[in-house]
């Protein structure tokens, strides 16, 4: 609004100086004052009239003024001035910016908001903020920056999801990742990949957005900002709002950054070297009873195993990784349109061998009016991603993760002849170095996203929207092993998968203002259609020279097919309305209907109420406005719906039984014409201020947020022809606080030192297990060679409780190992172990610190994330005290018990250890899993404008960042984020660090 | 130019909220078959039949449990000392609590009858002749007075020793929200004939199903004759029982094996002479239960833990060709074990084997037994005897009583899951003292009447359906 007042203001002012020219003529440059950057565009009115120019690219202007002229300056986003003329010929103007105005505006559901309107709790952040970080996806720039949005990694591999959690965990079978909306169109966040995100589980990834490409990700916290999202809202919305064109001639900046990468392993974790385990396995023969200098023994281990030298398999399976990426974009445009468009490249070869990541994207964001009331536009992305994985994540003797740590040191890497030595028979034969110069895991992955939206505005107040939209995603999965590597036996498998979405999108909003009310309604309507399909064919013994299912024999190969599709449509309405800028109402209400639903619930209605006051808007508030610039309190109540579920469980379905020689159907799930949402009502209270014209800002939330009709499989009589049934029967609460607190400590002119935070508290409760006592939590890694999970879903207690056997401690006077039974006495043998409940996984308390020191050109930036008051199960030390003398161990091992009296060390390594007392599982190993890590430091350099004018330069801006340099835990582990369950399961690839250097230049 | 764009986005809001009519929210499965489309017809329906025989192959029921739990708990077996893989040792010990009690059995019991009263509930709509229905619906019928009559046996007291007692809930419709109260043990029995009558009177006397590769593992007139006599047996119905077992002996459709036959009978890949009713094992079997299998578990070389008793290989004189049912094992002298499960060569180790549910020497013992009680059969027990004894190498009775029957009963079908029923119903204790008997502190003797010929209805049902009682003796404890 202001903008177009501004824009024809300014094309008014210029048509007048071509009629009036004369007079003195008065020039000079109208640039930012916070950096020194032009600002093209910026009127100069002379007061009192209506001339007026306009700057150009550059910022100069030139105005034919009388000599006693009052001149005002006035763009977006900047505090108007006015100079008077005085006779001077150059007048140059540094425009103060308007931090009030530029914060005003917040991208919320289905439109933007003034940040006094907002009445729901929402946290957002611009673009800038996530540009320089040296990481793959978006979610990973997220970690710690916001109150009550908690991002955890279950993997360090290049090109991993991350699990979101925003205000706690509300569901056990439906998801629990928040709503994805790119450009005001939902999209698909999970991960299609076949191979490549092993051991991680689950969560969301936005490998496919480059980050550059955004304008700013908003986060949708409680029920009144995420309830117009209705079915989908239940865990949260992340708005993603990519970058709009901006008019003026094109401008050009082109990115590059370099970097190198390294496994973070703060706490010098390492396996142990042969001497040490020499020794190490001498003890463990000497305690049971063995000669290690006899040859003729069963554990004989002479000093000469040493002699033909040692590998140190951490140091030969891992490498230094890197990073590097380039990006160009451009933007520019006129009066009538505007565009942005980039293009980038992004390469991570990582740490470990055969791992590696590579990303393209490119954007075409447009616009465009048609006529004066009709406006067009498209959002256009493509991305291809290709990504090499070995078999990480799970036990397999070919992941590194794992088998570094359990290679013998006197096991050599290569052959005398320089090939890989694969007579490793404590790793099964497997030299994971061979498996990952020989085999193949890769995934290709095709996505586009695009939409197009219309909008007509028959008269200011009135705007009919339609965005329509497609996402394609297509995914090409090859594995291949080799027959050097796999004793003899090749394979090959190939999958296909395609997931298409269309989603239309059509809104009627109104808004005006009648003297102090003010108003704004919004209806619309909503309809999706999803299709997924898989084919993916097992071709055992290919022929290496030609790899492929052709040289397969036919009747070994085996096809896997999978199909689904949902459908979804809504409608939807919001009313805004606020008086004098001091109170503010909002309401939403949305119904959804979705074909994943029992035909008697395919409708659901989520609906929403929120109010706010502007105390500071009062005018009994104007004499503090000198000290406390903002004051609101908000408070809000809602219901919205969580349809996180696969398609199809609301159908009672008939699956093939064989039996008798010949295949027929047998019932295999049954009917559930009730099956319907899950329901989330949430309230929220808060408070937001600032201080001292905002050098102090914050906002502090508390919340409940109640899970009810939460999807379980309820067991059900066997008279009904089946033993469980899945239902809307659970409950389980989350209740927070959150705080968020920035500030400038120091602002100069010239230096400026800023400090903020955010801490949450989450606190989960099982309410309802529909009469089960507990439930074993659906962890997608658990099965195989991975075995069961150790965290439970408890009635009466917080969500995630480990159950794990009681571990004693050591028998001071023997150097045994002890457990408690269950009827508290103490004994060494492990199966009589009692189990017991003994704490969470979920963090007492989450957040981030953030700082930033400028000096004229000079910036230097730190953030870090902490979790504090979790437990975790570091499992992957394989400190079995001797029990396995075939493989290594780590220096974890090394404190153990030598003579009595010693306590609080690991039992004395006895070999072949009968008691065996390593139970992966047990409170041995469970830890305070509490950390705190710099997540980025980054130092930046901005070539002053003085110089960059004289080479025809926008800005050249030059830094080096490091990311994750150093993390504080006391966990015996590399690192200590080990996911939203807290435990090691199979062996994901370890979190990394990363240094790295760019430069950005723009022309 | 307002008009048309007013009519253009009029337009799209309206073509978006009907197009998505009701149909746009219909998205059915492609690769499982919703219920209404699986039985819309009659292919349908007939899949529906073959796969309801499925649970009846499963470990936990004919495919292993149901013969060899009962053949531990009657004094046939043994707990072998030997071969211990920890298995069997329940039922030898008769500990059987609300926690650990048969709950497969009772589970596989209504998966078949919800299996067979969909199909019988869907049958009416469906196009196809009547026969193609009836001989359908006879099968479903037969199946569940099958699963049902299996159900009470394992959870009731013995119809011929208390038949107003609780026995098990006969569903005949499966309804999801249902929650049944126990029938009594006669109300099972009656239920149970009646469907079996009207299997008998509808369907085509010479039909089987041809989708099974045995014909021995489907329904036809015969099976249903033959499951009949038995049941009549178990209730003390004499001329009954006796007139069925006549029906199905001279249909002239099975032929006893002889004595030459006899040993090798049992690990063919189909059943064939005296073979009424059997599991056809296989492999492929959706219920395979692979190391679980009956033939791993009857091996001394696999898990091997039933063992055969003393007192069984006691009662056979030298030379019944019976005796080479049974094998011995070089690292465990003096112990046996039967062979009648030794594996049909589809697999190496484990391997899998057909279970006989139904033969034709069962119905000469039941017509014998009948007839010393009184039944009029137009032949006499000592005659039905001598059909056995004749075919099995051992010497010929002069007369018999009750107790030679019984004892005839006994060899003759042991180790196929029938004597711990017949001592239940004949009201006999049991009693295990001497030959290898492992003397365990419980059980070793059980009176009869007692409680312990009944197990616990499990617990896990008992939370769920609050209409069930539980049986005397057990104690529930309910959450």
């Amino acid at each position: 609004m202001k903008k177009v007042k501004i824009f024809f203001t300014a094309i008014a002012a210029l048509l007048s100086v071509l009629a009036y020219g004369q007079n003195i003529t008065v020039t000079g440059v109208v640039t930012d004052g916070s950096n020194g950057e032009p600002l093209p565009g910026a009127a100069i009115l002379v007061k009192g009239t209506s001339d007026g120019v306009v700057a150009d690219a550059f910022g100069n202007y030139s105005i034919n003024v009388p000599a006693n002229a009052t001149l005002g300056f006035t763009t977006i986003g900047f505090k108007d001035q006015e100079i008077n003329v005085n006779g001077r010929t150059v007048i140059n103007v540094a425009l103060e910016s308007d931090t009030e105005m530029l914060e005003d505006v917040i991208v919320v559901a289905y439109g933007t908001v003034r940040r006094e309107a907002n009445t729901g709790s929402v946290t957002s952040l611009k673009g800038d903020a996530l540009a320089e970080a040296p990481v793959t996806s978006v979610d990973k720039m997220l970690a710690g920056k916001m109150a009550g949005v908690k991002i955890t990694s279950g993997s360090g591999q290049p090109g991993s999801t991350s699990t979101i959690r925003v205000r706690g965990t509300s569901s056990l079978n439906a998801g629990n990742e928040p709503l994805w909306v790119i450009d005001g169109i939902p999209v698909m966040a999970q991960d299609f990949r076949q191979l490549s995100n092993a051991g991680v589980g689950g969560g969301s990834s936005s490998t496919f957005l480059n980050p550059n490409d955004i304008e700013s990700i908003t986060v949708l916290k409680d029920a009144a900002a995420a309830s117009v999202y209705g079915s989908r809202a239940a865990n949260g919305v992340i708005l993603v709002t990519t970058k709009s064109g901006k008019s003026g001639k094109a401008k050009f900046t082109a990115r590059a950054k370099y970097g190198v990468q390294d496994l973070i392993n703060d706490n010098n974790l390492r396996p142990l070297t042969g001497a040490e385990l020499l020794e190490y396995r001498r003890v463990a023969a000497i305690n049971a009873g063995y000669n290690p200098d006899d040859p003729t023994s069963d554990y004989y281990y002479p000093q000469s195993l040493l002699a033909d030298g040692t590998t140190n398999w951490y140091k030969e399976l891992t490498k230094q990784g890197s990073l590097q990426e380039y990006e160009v974009n451009a933007t520019g445009g006129n009066d009538k349109s505007s565009y942005y468009s980039s293009l980038s490249y992004h390469k991570n070869e990582g740490v470990f061998y055969g791992i590696d990541f590579q990303r393209f994207t490119a954007r075409v964001n447009a616009d465009a009016s048609l006529t004066k009331k009709l406006k067009t536009g498209a959002r256009i992305s493509v991305s291809y991603s290709d990504s090499n994985s070995g078999q990480m994540g799970d036990l397999y003797y070919s992941n590194p993760q794992y088998s570094m740590w359990s290679i013998l040191p006197w096991t050599p890497m290569y052959n005398p002849d320089g090939s890989y030595n694969t007579d490793i028979s404590e790793n099964s034969g497997t030299n994971p170095r061979a498996d990952a110069s020989l085999n193949i895991y890769n995934d290709k992955e095709y996505r586009l996203q695009g939409n197009m939206y219309l909008e007509w505005k028959p008269i200011q107040s009135l705007s009919f929207k339609t965005t329509d939209g497609v996402e394609y995603l297509g995914e090409y999965s090859r594995q291949y092993w080799d027959p050097k590597v796999h004793k003899g036996t090749s394979a090959a498998f190939n999958y296909w998968s395609y997931d298409i979405r269309y989603t239309t999108s059509n809104t009627i909003t109104f808004n005006d203002m009648f003297g102090n009310h003010s108003v704004r309604v919004l209806a619309g309507q909503e309809a999706m259609t999803d299709k997924f399909e898989l084919l993916g064919g097992y071709s055992p013994n290919v022929d290496p020279a030609i790899p492929y299912p052709t040289t397969s024999t036919p009747e070994d190969d085996q096809v896997e097919y999978s199909f689904g599709d949902e459908s979804m449509l809504s409608f939807f309405g919001v009313a805004d309305y606020n008086f004098a800028s001091k109170y503010f109402v909002q309401a939403s209400v949305r119904t959804d209907g979705s074909s994943l639903f029992g035909s008697k619930k395919k409708w659901g209605t989520f609906w929403s109420v929120g109010g706010s006051w502007v105390v500071t808007n009062e005018n009994f508030m104007k004499s503090t406005q000198n000290w406390l610039n903002q004051l609101k309190v908000r408070a809000s109540y809602g219901v919205n719906g969580n349809n996180n579920i696969s398609a199809y469980r609301a159908y009672g379905v008939y699956g093939s039984a064989t039996v008798n020689g010949g295949i027929g159907f047998l019932p295999s799930t049954p009917d559930n014409p009730n099956l319907s949402w899950e329901k989330n009502k949430t309230w929220d209270a808060g408070l937001d201020f600032g201080f001292f014209d905002n050098r102090i800002s914050g906002s502090i939330d508390v919340y409940s947020r109640i899970t009810e009709d939460m999807l379980l499989s309820k067991q059900v009589p066997y008279t009904t022809g089946f033993g469980s049934n899945f239902m809307n029967i659970g409950s389980l609460s989350n209740k927070g606080l959150e705080f968020q607190l920035d500030g400038d400590v120091i602002r100069t002119n010239d230096f400026v030192w800023s400090l903020g935070g955010n801490i949450a508290f989450n606190r989960s409760k099982v309410l309802d297990l529909g009469g089960s006592e507990f439930l074993e939590t659906s962890d997608s890694r658990a099965g195989g060679s991975n075995g069961g999970t150790p965290v439970r879903i408890v009635e009466g207690k917080s969500l995630y409780t480990f159950y794990l056997r009681d571990w004693y401690g050591v028998n001071p006077s023997t150097g045994a190992g002890l457990w408690w039974t269950e009827d508290d006495k103490l004994t060494s043998d492990r199966t009589k172990a009692r189990y017991i409940y003994c704490g969470s996984p979920e963090p007492k308390a989450t957040g981030g610190v953030n700082t930033s020191l400028s000096w004229k050109g000079f910036s230097l930036s730190a953030f870090l994330e902490f979790v504090y008051g979790n437990k975790v199960v570091y499992t992957n030390n394989y400190i079995d005290d001797g029990y396995d003398m075939t493989v290594n161990t780590t220096t974890a091992a090394l404190n153990y018990w030598t003579k009595p009296g010693d306590t609080g060390v690991s039992p004395q390594p006895v070999a072949d250890n009968p008691g065996a007392y390593y139970v992966g599982y047990s409170t041995r190993f469970l830890q305070n899993g509490s950390y705190c890590r710099i997540k980025d430091v980054t130092l930046s350099y901005t070539i002053p404008s003085t110089i960059t004018d004289k080479i025809k330069m926008n800005g050249i801006k030059v830094y080096v960042s490091a990311l994750n340099p150093y993390t504080f835990h006391g966990v015996t582990a590399m690192d200590p984020e080990l996911g939203t369950y807290g435990y090691t399961m199979g062996a994901a690839h370890s979190m990394v660090k990363s240094f790295i250097g760019g430069v950005e230049v723009s022309f | 130019m307002k008009k048309t764009l007013a009519y253009i986005f009029g337009a799209i809001a309206i073509l978006s909220a009907t197009s998505c009519g009701k149909d746009f929210l219909e998205r059915a499965p492609k690769l499982s078959l919703s219920n209404a489309i699986a039985l819309a017809d009659y292919e349908g329906c007939d899949k529906a039949v073959h796969g309801a025989y499925y649970y009846i192959s499963s470990t936990g029921w004919w495919g292993a449990d149901r013969v060899i739990e009962n053949e531990m708990r009657s004094g046939n077996g043994v707990k072998s000392s030997a071969v211990n893989s920890n298995r069997c040792t329940q039922g030898y010990n008769w500990n059987y609590t609300d926690d650990n009690t048969n709950t497969a059995m009772w589970a596989y019991c209504y998966y078949t009858a919800s299996a067979v009263n969909n199909v019988i509930d869907a049958l009416d709509a469906i196009e196809a002749s009547e026969q193609d229905k009836n001989n359908l619906k006879a099968e479903c019928l037969f199946l569940r007075a099958f699963a049902h009559i299996e159900n009470v046996l394992q959870f009731g007291q013995p119809y011929t020793y208390k038949k107003d007692s609780p026995g098990v809930p006969y569903v005949f419709h499966t309804e999801s929200d249902a929650k049944p109260a126990r029938n009594t043990v006669e109300e099972v029995y009656n239920f149970a004939i009646a469907d079996l009558l009207e299997a008998e009177k509808i369907i085509d006397p010479t039909y089987v199903r041809k989708s099974s590769v045995d014909p021995c593992s489907v329904v036809n007139i015969y099976t249903i004759q033959a499951l009949l006599s038995r049941i009549y047996l178990y209730m003390g119905e004499w001329q009954k029982s006796a007139d069925y077992a006549t029906k199905v002996i001279e249909s002239g459709k099975y032929k006893m094996w002889t004595a030459e036959e006899y040993p090798d009978v049992w690990t063919a890949d189909k059943g064939s002479g005296e073979v009424i009713f059997e599991v056809y094992g296989k492999r492929s079997n959706g219920t395979y239960g692979n190391w679980d299998d009956i033939s791993w578990l009857t091996n001394p070389e696999g898990y091997g833990d039933p063992q055969v008793s003393d007192e069984l290989l006691g009662l056979y004189e030298e030379g019944d060709i019976r005796l080479e049912t049974y094998r011995d094992f070089e690292k465990a002298p003096g112990c046996h074990w039967t062979t009648k499960y030794a594996g049909k060569g589809d697999n190496a180790a484990p391997d899998c084997n057909n279970v006989v549910i139904i033969r034709l020497s069962e119905l000469y013992l039941n017509r014998a037994e009948a007839a010393v009680h009184g039944a009029q059969t137009g032949s006499t027990a000592v005659k039905d005897i001598n059909v056995i004894t004749s075919n099995r190498g051992a010497a010929p009775y002069n007369s018999v009583g009750n107790v030679d029957i019984q004892t005839e009963r006994r060899k003759e079908l042991a180790w196929e899951g029938h004597y711990f029923y017949d001592l239940a119903r004949w009201g006999k204790s049991l009693v295990r003292n001497g030959g290898n008997f492992a003397l365990i502190s419980t059980n070793q003797n059980v009176e009869f009447p007692s409680y312990k010929w009944a197990l616990p209805i499990p617990k896990r049902e008992m939370n769920l359906n609050e209409n069930l009682v539980q049986n005397e003796g057990y104690t529930t404890t309910t959450e």
